[in-house]
Parts: C-alpha cells; sequence; structure tokens
C-alpha cells in the first residue's frame, strides 16, 4: 500500500533517468544522422568501432579529465580553508556565509559570459589592471593553456562554496571534547588538525569529491558559453563533443554513443573513488 | 586575529568582485568601457533600458523562469513527499536499494541526458511549451528532493505515527496533519534547491525552448550575448546579469539557512 505511494516519484525518474539511457543504448547500434535522413537504422557496431579510432573523443576525453581533476583538487583546498575559517567563532561569519553562496547560486551559463568579459583582449578589466601596471595585454582567450585555466578558475569560483558547506557540515560533527581531550593530552592545535580533523572530515570530502567530479565530467554551460570548446577544440569536452555531434553534426546515433562513452568513463571511476575508499578506511581500521 | 581578517577579506574580493564587475559594466557606456583612461563621466541606465524595451522586454524572461521554478517546485514536492514517506515504510532492504539508486541519480551529471529528453519532448509535443519544462525538472529534482525528505521523515519520532494511528487517522490524514507540518523546514529546503536549479537550468531549456517570447533566463542572457560574432554587447548583457542575479541574491539572502540546510542534509544523514 506504502508502495503506491512512491509509484509517481519513481514512473517520472525511470522515464527521465532510465528511458533515456537504454535509448542511447538502442541508438548506438543505429545510424541516425542526416546520411540516413534523421532515420534510424541499424549499423552493427560501427558507431562505437568508430569512437575508439576517434582521435576527438580520446582528446576531449583526457580534456574533461585534465579539467574535472585539476578543478575538484583545487574546490577541495579552498573549500577545506573556507570551510576552517566559517568553522571558527567570530561576528559576522554568517553573513559571510551568505556572500560566499552567491557564486553558486548564480547561473552557470550567466557567469560564463560574466568571465569572458573579465578576460576580454584588451578592455576587460585584467587587461586593464596589467596595462596600468605597464604590461602588455594579454590574449587570455586565444592561447589553450590560458583559456583551459579560465574554465577551471570559473568552475573554481562556482563550486568552492558547495565543497566549502559539505566540509562545514562535517566540521561540525565532530564532537569537541575530542580536542579538549587532545589539548590535555599535550596535542598542539596542528597535529589536532592532522589526527583529528582531516580523518574524521573524510566521508564528508569523499561525498564532495564523488559529487563534484561526476559534475565537472559533465561539464557543459560552462565551456559552451565561455569558450565554444576552442581555441582549435582545446577546451572541448565530451559532454560539448555529443552536444555538437547531434545539433551540429546531426549525427544522433554517433552522439548517443559518445554520451554511453562518457558514462562508462563516469563508471569507471566511480568504482576506482569507492575502492580507494574502502582501501582508506580499510587501512585504518 | 590579523590572518583572519586577511583571509576574510580575500574570500570577499573573490567572491564579489566578478559580481562588482558586472554591476559596473552595466551602468557605463559603450564608449567608456573601451576607453583607456575611463574618467568620471560615461555613467548611464541606457543599457537597462535597452534591454527592457527590447522584443520581447526583459522582464518576460523573469517571469518565464518564475513560472518554471515555481511548476517545478511545487511538482516536484507534489511527487518526493508521499514518495519519501512511503519509502519510509518499506522492508530495511527495498529502502537501502532505492536509496542507492537515488544517490546515484543525484550524483548524475544529467547533461548526458539532453538528447534522449528532446527526443521525448519531440515525440509528445513539449517542446516550447514553458510548463513543460518542469517534468524534467521535477524528474531531476526527484532524487535529491526524495533522499533529503527521506532523512526528514525518518527522524521524527515513531511515537508519532503510533498515536496518531490509535486516533484513527488514515495514511492520507497522518500524513496531511501530523506529519507535512513536522517536515515543513525540509520541504523549504528541498523547495528552494528545486527552485535554483529549475532557474539556473541550461541544457535542456537551450533544446527545448527557441520562440524568443518562451526563454528561460540563462538562455535569454546566453542570446543577447550571442547575437553578434565579433562584439558582444557587454553592458547590454551585463545590465540583464544584474536584473537576474537580483531575484537570487534576495533568495539567498532571506534564506540562506535553509539552503545550506538542504545543501548539508544530505551529507549528514
Amino acid at each position: 500500500m506504502t508502495l503506491l505511494l512512491t509509484l509517481p516519484a519513481l514512473l517520472l525518474l525511470a522515464l527521465v533517468f532510465a528511458v533515456p539511457l537504454l535509448r542511447y543504448g538502442w541508438l548506438s547500434f543505429h545510424a541516425d544522422s542526416v546520411i540516413t535522413g534523421l532515420q534510424p537504422l541499424p549499423n552493427g557496431g560501427a558507431n562505437w568501432l568508430r569512437l575508439i579510432e576517434d582521435e576527438r573523443f580520446w582528446q576531449d576525453t583526457v580534456q574533461t579529465l585534465r579539467f574535472a581533476g585539476l578543478s575538484v583538487a583545487l574546490e577541495l583546498l579552498l573549500g577545506l580553508a573556507l570551510a576552517l575559517l566559517l568553522h571558527q567563532s567570530w561576528r559576522g561569519r554568517t553573513a559571510l556565509r551568505t556572500i560566499t553562496l552567491l557564486p553558486w547560486a548564480l547561473p552557470t551559463a550567466v557567469m560564463a559570459l560574466g568571465w569572458r568579459w573579465i578576460f576580454n583582449d584588451p578592455y576587460g578589466p585584467i587587461n586593464g589592471l596589467l596595462q596600468v601596471l605597464g604590461q602588455p595585454a594579454l590574449p587570455f582567450l586565444s592561447s589553450p593553456a590560458s583559456t583551459w585555466l579560465v574554465v577551471v578558475l570559473a568552475d573554481v569560483w562556482k563550486t568552492t562554496p558547495f565543497v566549502a558547506l559539505l566540509l562545514l557540515a562535517g566540521l561540525q560533527s565532530i564532537p569537541t571534547d575530542l580536542y579538549e581531550a587532545f589539548a590535555l593530552e599535550g596535542g598542539t592545535p596542528a597535529q589536532a588538525l592532522r589526527r583529528i580533523t582531516l580523518p574524521l572530515l573524510l566521508p564528508y570530502a569523499f561525498l564532495a569529491v564523488l559529487f563534484r567530479l561526476a559534475q565537472a565530467l559533465g561539464v557543459f554551460d560552462l565551456v559552451q558559453i565561455l569558450t565554444g570548446g576552442g581555441p582549435a577544440g582545446s577546451t572541448e569536452t565530451l559532454a560539448l563533443y555529443s552536444y555538437l555531434s547531434a545539433m551540429r553534426f546531426l549525427d544522433f546515433g554517433y552522439s548517443a554513443t559518445v554520451m554511453l562513452g562518457m558514462f562508462v568513463l563516469l563508471l569507471g571511476l566511480t568504482a576506482v573513488l569507492l575502492l580507494g575508499r574502502r582501501l582508506l578506511a580499510g587501512g585504518r581500521a | 586575529m590579523r590572518f583572519r581578517r586577511l583571509a576574510v577579506l580575500m574570500v570577499l574580493l573573490w567572491s564579489l568582485l566578478p559580481l562588482l564587475w558586472q554591476l559596473y559594466t552595466s551602468l557605463r557606456t559603450g564608449s567608456a568601457l573601451i576607453s583607456p583612461q575611463p574618467g568620471l563621466s560615461g555613467w548611464t541606465l541606457d543599457n537597462y533600458r535597452q534591454i527592457l524595451s527590447g522584443d520581447p522586454p526583459f522582464w518576460r524572461f523573469l517571469l518565464n523562469s518564475t513560472v518554471v521554478g515555481l511548476a517545478s517546485t511545487a511538482l516536484t514536492l507534489l511527487l518526493a513527499i508521499p514518495c519519501a514517506y512511503g519509502l519510509q515504510r518499506q522492508p530495511a532492504r527495498t529502502r537501502a536499494l532505492l536509496s542507492g539508486a537515488l544517490l546515484a541519480a543525484a550524483v548524475f551529471p544529467y547533461v548526458l541526458l539532453f538528447l534522449a529528453l528532446l527526443e521525448l519532448a519531440r515525440r509528445f509535443g513539449l517542446a516550447n511549451h514553458l510548463l513543460a519544462l518542469s517534468l524534467p525538472y521535477a524528474g531531476l529534482s526527484l532524487p535529491l528532493a526524495v533522499l533529503l525528505l527521506g532523512a526528514a521523515f525518518r527522524d521524527l519520532p515513531p511515537e508519532l505515527e503510533e498515536s496518531a494511528l490509535l486516533e484513527g487517522l488514515n495514511t492520507w490524514q497522518r500524513l496531511r496533519w501530523v506529519l507535512l507540518p513536522l517536515i515543513a523546514p525540509a520541504s523549504a529546503s528541498t523547495g528552494l534547491l528545486v527552485f535554483l536549479f529549475s532557474w539556473n537550468e541550461y541544457p535542456i531549456a537551450l533544446t527545448w525552448i527557441s520562440r524568443q517570447e518562451l526563454l528561460t533566463l540563462p538562455i535569454a542572457i546566453a542570446r543577447i550575448a550571442g547575437s553578434s560574432v565579433y562584439t558582444v554587447p557587454y553592458g547590454a548583457f551585463a545590465a540583464a546579469t544584474v536584473l537576474g542575479s537580483l531575484p537570487l541574491l534576495a533568495l539567498v539572502v532571506i534564506f540562506q539557512k535553509p539552503i545550506v540546510a538542504g545543501l548539508t542534509q544530505g551529507a549528514v544523514k
């Protein structure tokens, strides 16, 4: 009877999550593009063979992993620092918590354009500052290396507050008498951070990394608007590639295959993360 | 003390400078923005006038996003509350299995789903219908919503429902008159997160809506900027950003506590 109450929600969930993935599985074994008149025709494993030999797919995989790895690492470090700052009791920390939340609340799509303007050559404020200092303006968004870093910066700016809040919840869950006992035993604050805070924070950090890594691997809004994948495809991610395959090249069969390729990557990384956590937990027990 | 003050200052600059730059840009004339020595002149409200008198005027997009946000929030809560309640009444193994699946779905990068969702929209004639967007938005919000509300139901003392049962209240009455008021804080947190998600969502709105007067805010703003390949009209774009961000800023400032509670509850429980 009570199972009935869950049914409407579970139906919508199945429609939104399960049906698409099954559909991609089916589409990935069909040619469905302009060439076939946008009709799906079975083509065996041609899409998958193409995927394996597709240099663009592998290049985008590397770029996506690189972006996700650096972004999440920075978010974890800065998020921890911010959480420690917000955890201390001082006047104004509630106000600061509200202010740090603002970047997280704004639409990625909107701030992506904001960053494009901030790094504009030569009229953006960063280049304005450089020129005031007597330096030449830098074309930040024309060279692959600096464009990539701008994308990372925009992501870190937006999502560090989220990581910080998760870690803050973790900090607040640690009983204070633990620290008192540790201090009585003659432990220094630095030792307490290493011996008490960080180990007890681990489950929260793990959850933050899991969530952020999955989201960062699917990064789309940011690159589509900030760089369009450029210059020369150097910031294109897998999500953007599959989007372009479908919406620009109208190759739906291959787009579905790219998305499934990304899904497999995601599953693999999650498995590694779960295994890593188990090893870490086992090592301490 | 001094170190903390420095750290706070850096956090403030880091969080606010990019936003303040948008505000500044929105109030400057085009020539003041590109002049090497911007003087004290060149302040203007023209950027705001321009987007508010556009076709359609900018407030239309604000309205669209508000409508979609409210509809998605209502639909999500309508589906998630009974589901979360029902889930708590299941045997432990069913509950653990479903919770695991919900967690996986909550973490899933939903952009992967856009193509199949677009196909569904086309098949059922949902494209270019503003309210239809709340279907995928509710579906994508459900995992987190059910997890958050489930945790809230679990926190209620079981005696509460037992005594309501003794009073002869049926399932619906217990849910409506006893449990619902008690999970109101969790519902508020969840609702706020769903609203923020719907307001900010990009890939699905981008592919489902093409008619100019039905665009949601992020798409409309991206279009203002994409209207010319070579020069982005940054003044108008910044004005749009400011207007489009004000409702969110107000929400965050007023509802900081429930939003933070919603964000962290999932991790704590």
